[in-house]
């Protein structure tokens, strides 16, 4: 194994370990926002959907263009726009930038894309943090 | 470098650059919050939306934006003709954003350049107008919360 594909692995594994450490951090949080959302009308459909987008994209605008979407479109405001729960997800998701930045930072890689499939790695995390609480938290509500 | 590769790293490109262009189609939408709902429908968004994402060439869509814009003339809407005419430039403008792009994507051979340039422009127009009626939806649900 030639030098440079050592120091590709270990950039990897380095990567990798940065963003699980980040995505431990984040389950606490995701438990509160599926706390919320399991008060409102959203059933599991809705929230996997999101995890699928999330895990398919190549783009973290895909991720929250389909959140405003569906903020946008509820009228009735007890879905996504209820208590402004779609909002705080979007502001939530923008924000995990700053993790993605640091990480990023932190590897000291010379890949300007980097920081975004790291942003977009950290929204995958969170996601599935959400979607695996809210299905509990709706079992445990509905039993 | 092979058709895969190239096909690749264009996904990657594009992908960054929409992400990038976010930001810019949802102040497009900030600008403009006046119009939305009433003036700027909602139906109208999902119009262009329909024209974007069936388009074979950009000129279709500058064409569909251009009549929106005569149409907003004919009725003395100048409010609305503005926002067509502006939303005309800011896409328009992508076409540099897709040239540059374009020069770093070295094309595999018999690629008709001019027919390469025009699909990389059409996709990062459909991308920044899908920031756009996202952003303008979530406005216009926001002003109705308050």
């Amino acid at each position: 194994m030639s030098e440079q594909a050592v120091q590709e692995v270990a950039l990897r594994v380095a990567l990798e370990r940065a963003i699980a450490r980040q995505s431990d951090g984040y389950d606490q949080r995701a438990r509160q926002y599926a706390g919320q959302l399991v008060g409102t009308k959203l059933d599991k459909t809705q929230i996997r959907g999101l995890e699928t987008l999330a895990s398919t994209t190549d783009k973290v605008s895909d991720i929250t263009d389909w959140l405003k979407l569906r903020v946008g479109r509820d009228s009735g405001r007890d879905r996504w726009a209820k208590e402004g729960i779609g909002r705080d997800l979007v502001n939530e998701l923008e924000g995990l930038r700053n993790d993605a930045k640091k990480i990023a930072q932190g590897l000291g890689q010379g890949d300007p894309d980097l920081e975004r499939q790291v942003h977009l790695r950290l929204c995958r995390e969170f996601l599935k943090h959400l979607a695996a609480h809210f299905e509990y938290l709706k079992a445990e509500r509905e039993r | 470098m092979s058709e895969l590769e190239y096909l690749l790293k264009r996904k990657q490109s594009i992908a960054a650059r929409s992400d990038r262009w976010q930001a810019e189609a949802a102040r497009f939408a900030d600008r403009h919050r006046d119009l939305l709902p009433k003036r700027i429908t909602n139906a109208q968004l999902y119009g262009l939306g329909n024209v974007v994402r069936s388009a074979r060439r950009y000129a279709d869509i500058e064409r569909f934006i251009r009549h929106q814009a005569e149409k907003a003339e004919r009725a003395g809407r100048l409010d609305v003709q503005g926002y067509w005419n502006d939303l005309k430039d800011a896409l328009g403008k992508l076409r540099g954003e897709a040239q540059a792009l374009l020069k770093t994507l070295p094309l595999p051979v018999e690629t008709d350049n001019r027919q390469a340039l025009d699909a990389l422009h059409r996709e990062l127009a459909g991308l920044y107008v899908q920031h756009l009626i996202a952003h303008s939806l979530y406005q216009t649900a926001g002003a109705k919360e308050n």
